[in-house]
């Protein structure tokens, strides 16, 4: 079936199976941040942003966005590259793996409650694992950022 | 996952059409069960274009649309505080913007923090073709019910409220969830037993005619439930899990 929806700005039509998850229609068409970690909605690797909201991508069939927004890293490049620079001054990047997907937390994060707690930074990041580093160096790094924003 | 083919229905009657088909036609709420299940389908229904994703005030109750979002849910000012904390705990927002309220209650999942939370409260559901089944009979009754879930109707009630969910860590599926209401009568829920949430009526019975041994009606409350294994724990850890948590929750709704 064709699926018509807006990935970072531009109108795309895939042709995709009826059963198709997001992430593996992105994937198939080049866009490899969007990563497969868990592929059983745990770990959060696969965050993409439908209309301003954090989903799973290997959860959302790609059929139920049509005609929505979706967002991927690729969008928020200078925002990414700014937050890596918090990450790598708490020592919270490693290996990278979920770091896109952090990134568009981050982002949606700052959009919805720009000025958080350090309770509702855990809250918002919970679903997005990181095996490399540990949470602590993030959560400093998050709070940092957007602290800076202020 | 394997279906034939998507269907976003335009109206309701056309979504139930559809239902009736087939037993291999499924509706698609959020759909992340339809995945973890494995389910193999023929046609995925969706139900998005059809306006079931407000929650409205209506004097009485506050009521929920089938495909509002867990999210969403624990964000309306709307919903009462304690069914909004139940919902806040499950994985991530990534998670919680993609499962709906509508999909948790029907599908009434054994590890159901929304089912639980919701149980402390009157909740009727409202089904397509037109029905009504307070969800606490939803529940206890075996089976699904042969129609669509639209709305979900939480009447407005001032009560004092307790909700504990006990887990191995943030993700994991809760071992055991608990909530305790007061308003004109007391309501106590035991839910991930890991059996599906309910409400111990004898329990209640005792509370009501006047009861203070908080001791013994959590005691009496595990008398009338049923505690099972699952990979994650043993049914008698559940067991003393639900004693104390039922007596702290006793006590913290009647201060």
């Amino acid at each position: 079936m064709l699926v018509k929806f807006n990935l970072n700005g531009l109108d795309v039509e895939f042709n995709v199976k009826p059963g198709e998850y997001l992430l593996d229609t992105l994937r198939a068409n080049g866009v490899k941040s969007v990563k497969k970690g868990c592929d059983g909605s745990s770990c959060g690797a696969c965050i993409v942003v439908v209309d301003d909201k954090p989903v799973l991508s290997c959860s959302v069939l790609t059929a139920q966005v049509e005609g929505h927004r979706v967002m991927t890293v690729e969008s928020i490049q200078e925002e990414a590259a700014e937050i890596s620079e918090y990450y790598s001054r708490h020592g919270a990047d490693q290996c990278g793996y979920c770091n896109a997907a952090a990134a568009l937390m981050i982002h949606a994060l700052k959009k919805e409650n720009p000025n958080p707690t350090d309770e509702e930074i855990a809250d918002y990041m919970v679903g997005n694992l990181c095996r490399c580093t540990g949470y602590h160096g993030q959560q400093l790094a998050i709070k940092e950022y957007l602290g800076g924003k202020k | 996952m394997k279906a034939k083919s998507f269907q976003r229905a335009s109206s309701i009657e056309e979504a139930y059409k559809l239902v009736k088909q087939s037993p291999r036609n499924k509706v698609v709420a959020g759909g992340l069960w339809l995945k973890k299940g494995g389910a193999e389908v023929d046609t995925l229904i969706d139900l998005s274009l059809l306006g079931l994703d407000k929650i409205e005030d209506k004097k009485d109750y506050v009521e929920v649309g089938a495909m509002v979002t867990q999210r969403e849910f624990e964000l309306s000012k709307l919903v009462p505080e304690m069914a909004r904390e139940a919902v806040k705990s499950i994985m991530g927002p990534g998670f919680r913007n993609v499962a709906t309220i509508g999909g948790s209650v029907y599908g009434k999942y054994g590890f159901s923090d929304v089912v639980t939370g919701l149980l402390g409260y009157k909740v009727d559901l409202v089904f397509y073709p037109e029905a009504i089944v307070s969800l606490l009979d939803y529940v206890k009754k075996p089976g699904f019910y042969d129609g669509i879930l639209t709305h979900i109707r939480i009447y407005k009630e001032n009560l004092k409220a307790f909700f504990k969910k006990v887990e191995i860590t943030a993700l994991d599926y809760p071992i055991l969830n608990v909530a305790v209401t007061r308003g004109k009568e007391y309501r106590v829920v035991v839910g991930s037993r890991p059996l599906v949430a309910t409400r111990c009526e004898k329990t209640e019975a005792y509370l009501n005619e006047g009861g203070k041994d908080f001791a013994k009606a959590a005691e009496m409350a595990v008398e009338e439930l049923n505690f099972g294994d699952s990979i994650a724990t043993k049914g008698e850890y559940r067991k003393q899990l639900a004693l104390t948590y039922v007596r702290r929750g006793l006590e913290e709704v009647s201060k």
